[in-house]
């Protein structure tokens, strides 16, 4: 990575000072004057100074366009003199401009970096906030459940003993699904390439899926439409997973009044469309655009019912469509259902069987 | 299940999942030796030979991959690995290793007892032979003599490659097999599109079977990894 950063800055100033060089050479020609060379040098020097990595390069430039100016360029000419005290001058503004440049451009990269730092950082403090919430909820229940259970082991019968500890065990899963999701946006963070795609047989997927949510909500009933042909799609299957759980399970949790719940995939071109479609209550407009972004309205999310955080679910969501390359968009009538829809690139030139 | 109870040794650092995990089993009729660090539990397996073995991947003395390693070496006792990773490489790796089986935390008691039985089977049948040459599941029935297998009676047309493929995964019943280890017994070698060829007949076993996604109650997926056929039914003799 240096090396190759280091490669670059090289042949970048050698290209600048080179064509810089033509560049008066060419002029001198045209106008017949001497006066043009110091100028574009100056230029060249900021323009390595800008465009490099550090000091060393603008520095170099400078030295090189003060021999360069210095030997063909002024008089004498073909020839390097110090004496002149003017070419001793306009060396040392040269060398002015490349440290100014250079530390204003270091300056400037870092101010960036930080910016983008401050960027990520606030968000993930945002998500840390919702997260600590949505955690504590399961953790009270299941801390009071079980002193509860302790405490007053001989006065409770065994039905409620098991009620309680029912209780613990579905909290305590509750909990578990919350961290997958935060372990799914952290393997995307951490990898600086997007993902890691293996072909995915999309039946499989499917499957394991329902396998999954059935474990979950034993008593959804989920229509299941999907092509009868072998499909296979490059993904990280165990997020992409996560992601049609979490609308699955998104639509459980909220879409009030729902009888049917589909799960649709076909592709369409090189794409495969996923859907996820109840017909509950849907979603009002003014609370569809931040759906994904995480950021919505947490105290008006969280008055109606504490521990269902699925904001981050669908941030989740969102964050690992993205970096498969694909899109997530939600269209919702209110009274008449909501459709959560993701596309994926299917191998191309694979439609086996 | 005899009248010696199986021997496990469990090698987890986490004295609360530990303490459960023993609990556990001996309510299932094992006898239970534990270990918190690699060094203890390897001293513990040379000096007592447990059955099988249960192991924790991330301990604080070494990873667990180094002991599948050394017991590989010398034996051939079942382990199941318990892995807080939940990245299909890890998993894939471990197996590879030599490792039996995998659970991934957090997991079902009931899900623990069922691989912790089908690990040691598998391991005593090796041992031993198929009793009568079937292997029976639900409506499943393989007639490993006549090459033969009937879903609830009736006779399902396989391929020959179809028919080693199931033979191969009944063998291994209750255990996950990975792409590559099936790959490896079925074909022989492992070019880069076998894991495809492999996934297309499974499709077909499957569509023959009349599985459909989410309703598939023979052969199991697991993602990434490869495939686990349905346990085999205790109580048919």
């Amino acid at each position: 990575m240096k090396a190759r950063e280091w490669m670059r800055d090289m042949a970048l100033t050698l290209l600048i000072l080179a064509a810089s060089f033509s560049a008066v050479v060419l002029m001198q020609r045209a106008f017949d004057t001497a006066a043009i060379a110091p100028v574009v040098f100056v230029m060249a020097v900021f323009l390595v100074s800008r465009s490099t990595h550090g000091y060393v390069w603008g520095i170099a430039a400078s030295l090189i366009s003060v021999l360069a100016v210095n030997y063909a360029f002024t008089f004498p000419y073909f020839e390097l003199s110090f004496s002149l005290p003017e070419n001793v001058f306009s060396g040392v503004v040269m060398l002015f401009v490349a440290a100014m440049t250079s530390a204003l451009t270091t300056n400037l990269k870092a101010q960036e970096r930080m910016r983008a730092e401050s960027e990520r950082e606030k968000t993930r403090a945002n998500l840390l906030r919702a997260v600590s919430h949505d955690l504590r909820t399961p953790l009270t229940s299941i801390y009071g459940s079980c002193s509860t259970i302790m405490e007053n082991y001989d006065s409770l019968d065994k039905e409620q003993q098991i009620k309680l500890l029912g209780e613990v065990c579905s909290d305590a899963k509750w909990l578990n699904r919350m961290v997958e999701n935060l372990l799914s946006v952290t393997r995307i963070d951490s990898g600086e390439v997007s993902v890691k795609k293996t072909p995915t047989v999309l039946e499989e997927l499917i499957d394991s899926v329902l396998v999954k949510f059935r474990k979950h909500y034993p008593d959804q009933p989920v229509e299941v439409e999907i092509p009868e042909s072998f499909i296979t799609i490059p993904m990280d299957s165990i997020l992409i997973e996560q992601v049609i759980i979490n609308l699955l399970e998104n639509a459980v949790r909220h879409a009030e009044g729902m009888t049917r719940l589909v799960l649709r995939v076909f592709t369409l071109g090189n794409r495969a469309i996923f859907e996820v479609i109840d017909d509950g209550c849907g979603i009002p407009k003014e609370r569809l655009d931040g759906l994904f972004s995480g950021s919505i309205n947490r105290e008006t999310a969280a008055a109606d019912d504490g521990r269902h955080g699925m904001g981050i679910g669908l941030s989740v969501c969102a964050t690992i469509v993205r970096a498969h390359g694909g899109d997530i968009r939600a269209e919702s009538k209110v009274g008449r259902g909501t459709t959560f829809r993701f596309s994926l690139e299917t191998e191309d030139a694979e439609h086996g069987q | 299940m005899g009248n010696n109870k199986f021997k496990i040794l469990v090698i987890e650092d986490e004295a609360n999942i530990l303490s459960f995990l023993e609990t556990l089993l001996v309510t299932n009729g094992y006898q239970v030796l534990t270990a918190r660090t690699r060094a203890m539990g390897h001293a513990l397996f040379l000096s007592h030979t447990p059955d099988l073995v249960i192991l924790d991947l991330g301990l604080p003395d070494g990873d667990g991959v180094e002991f599948i390693l050394t017991v590989r070496a010398r034996s051939a006792t079942p382990i199941i690995v318990l892995s807080a990773r939940t990245t299909e490489q890890d998993k894939v790796a471990a197996l590879d290793f030599g490792a039996n089986d995998y659970i991934t935390k957090p997991f079902g008691t009931a899900e623990l007892i069922a691989r912790v039985r089908a690990a040691l089977r598998s391991h005593h049948q090796a041992a031993g032979a198929q009793p009568d040459g079937k292997f029976i599941a639900g409506g499943l029935m393989i007639d490993y003599a006549s090459r033969q297998v009937l879903l609830d009676g009736q006779e399902v047309k396989l391929t020959q490659t179809e028919y080693n493929i199931v033979a191969l995964l009944s063998e291994h019943s209750g255990r996950v097999m990975t792409y590559a280890s099936i790959v490896q017994a079925i074909w022989g070698e492992t070019d880069p599109g076998s894991t495809k060829k492999l996934q297309v007949n499974i499709a077909n076993i499957r569509k023959k079977f009349g599985s459909k996604p989410g309703d598939n109650p023979y052969i199991l997926n697991e993602l990434g990894v490869g495939y686990r056929m349905v346990e085999e039914d205790l109580e048919r003799k």
